[in-house]
């Protein structure tokens, strides 16, 4: 299947295009794709978290935000395939990751502040 | 910000959004504004003030984001080099993240982001894989990849 505004060459079952990120499946351009009974912009078909996950791997914790890059691949490989719920699946996996990540970034930085806390008290009563 | 809502994109508007949400959206700005000024006054590199890296804390590994505090504060500075030296991978990333940050904002204010290029999965795992490796390649203590370490290049 060609995609009708880039002319990319995309697998006939594709939800988007793999060039632009068009709507493909909805048929003509006038319907808007549809994920459990809701409309659904075109352009952002899934969110796929991509931003949130790689912030969450560099700057908060590496641990919680491999998955959520990972989830981020399956939703735009499953778009691709033309699995719109399997894609809304593992948008719903990214975003969960992305939410760990930062609760426990929070967490960390709570953390050390109660500890800078303490040792501030600790520091005037000695004195 | 991280919800996908149904809805017509030509009437979602900031004063549409229900106030919870505008709040919320509110208060992350207000976040990342305050977050952002103390690091331009205060040096990560010579104050206390801020949280250490728990990954290196716990493991004395670096990690893919060690120096990245120190690398913003350089780049509030202007000073490019010394932000490069501090995190390449950092002042590589920040513009494409400032642009998908921004991007997510105006979705939730105007229900429409800015133009983004579908990613295909392929490219997303290997911007995956070539973060990790950035973090693996870092620690080495071989010669040209210990200057990929916070700070290494300033030496050099």
């Amino acid at each position: 299947m060609f995609c009708s505004q880039c002319g990319a060459n995309n697998a006939d079952t594709a939800a988007v295009c793999v060039q632009c990120g068009r709507t493909l499946q909805a048929g003509t351009p006038a319907t808007p794709l549809q994920v459990n009974g809701t409309v659904v912009p075109p352009t952002a078909a899934v969110p796929n978290y991509l931003v949130f996950a790689i912030l969450a791997t560099v700057f908060c914790c590496l641990p919680a935000g491999v998955p959520a890059i990972v989830y981020a691949a399956q939703v735009n490989g499953k778009l691709q395939m033309g699995d719109v719920a399997g894609a809304q699946a593992a948008s719903n996996n990214a975003k969960l990751w992305c939410m760990i990540s930062a609760g426990l970034g929070l967490g960390v930085v709570a953390l050390y502040m109660i500890l800078i806390m303490f040792g501030i008290l600790n520091g005037i009563s000695n004195h | 910000m991280l919800e996908m809502r149904p809805m017509d994109l030509r009437t979602v508007n900031l004063s549409a959004m229900n106030p919870r949400q505008r709040s919320l959206l509110l208060a992350m700005f207000a976040a990342l504004a305050l977050a952002a000024s103390v690091l331009c006054v205060f040096d990560p590199a010579t104050s206390g003030i801020f949280p250490p890296c728990p990954v290196r804390y716990l493991t004395g590994w670096y990690c893919p984001g060690c120096g990245s505090l120190r690398a913003i504060h350089q780049l509030l500075h202007g000073h490019l080099q010394a932000a490069w030296a501090m995190n390449p991978l950092t002042v590589v990333l920040l513009p494409f993240l400032s642009y998908g940050l921004i991007s997510s904002a105006l979705f939730e204010i105007r229900g429409r982001g800015l133009p983004e290029p579908f990613l295909r999965a392929v490219w997303i795992r290997a911007l995956c894989a070539a973060i990790i490796l950035f973090g693996i390649v870092r620690n080495l203590p071989l010669h040209p990849f210990d200057l990929l370490a916070p700070g290494a290049m300033l030496h050099f």
